[in-house]
């Protein structure tokens, strides 16, 4: 198999999506609803309780950083649903699948279209959370707390590729099976509401007075990378599997 | 040597069987034609042949690789144009990133792919619109962006579906002389699916014609024409007093059929060895001036038609 064949075919469908302005920056406005989200909600902390901020903040961390991870599964859903049936609705299906490229060189392309911009707009996501958070409390003269915080960081930069990975693979699979568009995008919804339930696990950490026990958050961000990875496994294999040359264009 | 050899190849689609156990072989260097109606199974046969489809009985080899174990070698061997290839193209992208896309898909080193490209667009004459995104141009030349596609990596055969169709008779008329000169160039086998019989018989030094999956006659183009009956087709031009030449036509009962072409009657007559003398001085009796009377030459068209009636076999 050829890494260098399915690069090829990834830069060329971002190439192509990053032409288009609205798939562009219709992109980057779901995904900054998470770091929005949770810069107002530092911004409220700090100007209500600007003494009890930081450690506020590091409480709720565990709670709030998630949202990252979760509004990033959107942007990744929205490409891959594209890929392969999006080739299909623009009749280049036929001339990319007589290349010598092999069903894995091919899957591996498109799922990297989708997973770069996707892993792209997570990091950036944090990063701007991460400056923006640093920078109010400075402003406000708190002490530093990182939001998202370390447990959060962990949570992102391991569950959040592998969820993310899960979510292409199942989104590419299904955009081998639609006939249309609308249809994976349809699909899409439901699917990405399956998806970010592993991500909604950190919540079991609170108990019932609002208080989070740390031990929690690291044993539910383990579990969580567990279930994604399974998920990206899982999904990956079946993508592979089920992949029919024949039956794509016979539809 | 054969470069494409089918045997007893099957394809269905549920209760349809599009392709139905087909025999064929292709020489190293020849124009193929595969002529035959719309739904035929003509298109079916190429997807098959570029590992698109699986067969569900049946081999075939392409360059000495098998569709089924070697699909990859098969590809990588092969130029496809498929049906309708002027849509297949990328359309934001430009006419230059389309064939360096695609070559560097078919791994052509980067230090050749440019001088390829240059060299293709400029015998398509599509040199100047490089730059412009394949979906500005005009129909004839996104089809003949898509030829450049499938030549790009020089397969050793070409596998063409309906290359000419939806093109202006200009457009079509360019690409054929394309296709008979790189034929003629690069000495590469071309596998043409067409239902245009003045084309096929323009380009194609072998031939055949399929119907409802099934290969009705195959062979060389001149030899298969030969094998039709002798001609009992007539062409009569007269001078002026055509209805009057047309109603004695008509009277005679040997005439079997009898058509208007511009300035010319086809009359189709039984026994003409023994028939046309009458008909002539039947004609002559009457003052019809005779410019021409002569025996149409058995066309394409004729064996098509007689093959898919179930004339010759």
């Amino acid at each position: 198999m050829s890494l260098q064949k399915s690069m090829l075919v990834a830069r060329a469908d971002l190439k192509m999506a990053m032409k288009v302005n609205y798939v562009k920056y219709g992109l980057i406005l779901i995904a900054a609803i998470g770091p929005v989200m949770l810069i107002l909600t530092v911004l409220l902390i700090a100007l209500t309780a600007p003494t009890a901020a930081a450690a506020t903040l590091a409480m709720i961390d565990p709670l709030l950083s998630p949202m990252i991870g979760i509004v990033a599964i959107i942007p990744a859903s929205l490409i891959s649903a594209n890929a392969l049936v999006g080739e299909r609705e623009q009749n280049t299906l036929e001339p990319l699948l007589c290349t010598p490229l092999t069903d894995r060189e091919l899957l591996l392309g498109k799922l990297l279209s989708s997973f770069i911009p996707s892993i792209a707009l997570l990091l950036g996501s944090i990063l701007i959370t991460e400056v923006c958070t640093i920078f109010i409390l400075m402003y406000i003269g708190s002490e530093i707390v990182l939001i998202p915080g370390i447990s959060s960081l962990f949570l992102l930069l391991t569950a959040g590729p592998t969820i993310i990975l899960a979510m292409v693979s199942v989104m590419i699979l299904i955009s081998g099976k639609v006939k249309r568009v609308y249809e994976a995008y349809q699909t899409s919804g439901a699917t990405v509401m399956i998806f970010i339930l592993p991500m909604l696990l950190p919540m079991i950490s609170m108990d019932a007075g609002g208080n989070v026990d740390m031990n929690l958050v690291w044993f539910s961000n383990f579990i969580t990378l567990l279930i994604s990875a399974i998920l990206a496994i899982a999904t990956w294999a079946l993508a592979i599997g089920r992949f029919n040359r024949d039956k794509m264009v016979s539809m | 040597m054969d470069e494409v050899i089918i045997s007893g190849l099957t394809k269905k689609f549920d209760d349809l069987t599009a392709v139905d156990h087909i025999e064929l072989s292709v020489p190293e260097g020849s124009i193929y034609g595969l002529l035959g109606p719309n739904g035929a199974g003509k298109s079916t046969t190429i997807r098959l042949l570029c590992t698109l489809l699986r067969p569900n009985e049946g081999t075939a080899k392409v360059g000495g690789f098998d569709v089924i174990e070697s699909p990859v070698q098969v590809r990588e061997i092969t130029g496809v144009l498929p049906e309708e290839g002027n849509h297949t193209l990328y359309q934001t992208m430009s006419a230059y990133e389309n064939l360096e896309y695609f070559g560097k898909l078919y791994g052509i080193p980067i230090n050749e792919l440019h001088g390829r490209i240059e060299e293709l667009l400029t015998f398509m004459d599509l040199w100047e619109r490089k730059d412009d995104p394949a979906g500005e141009l005009s129909t004839g030349n996104r089809q003949r962006l898509a030829l450049c596609r499938a030549l790009l990596h020089r397969p050793k055969v070409l596998l063409l579906d309906e290359p000419t169709s939806a093109l202006d008779p200009v457009a079509a008329k360019r690409v054929r002389e394309l296709i008979l000169s790189l034929a003629e160039k690069y000495k590469q086998t071309f596998f043409i699916n067409s239902h245009n019989l003045s084309e096929v018989q323009r380009m194609c030094d072998r031939i055949a014609i399929i119907d409802e999956g099934q290969i009705l006659i195959s062979g060389d183009t001149e030899e298969l024409r030969s094998r039709l009956q002798a001609s009992e087709n007539f062409r009569i031009r007269v001078v002026e007093d055509q209805e009057t030449a047309l109603s004695i036509i008509k009277s005679m009962n040997f005439v079997t059929s009898v058509d208007r072409e511009a300035d010319s009657i086809l009359a189709t007559i039984d026994d003409p060895i023994n028939n046309n003398t009458i008909l002539l001085q039947a004609l002559l009796s009457k003052g019809v001036r005779i410019i021409e009377f002569a025996e149409e030459e058995a066309s394409l068209e004729d064996l098509y038609l007689d093959v898919i009636k179930g004339g010759v076999k």
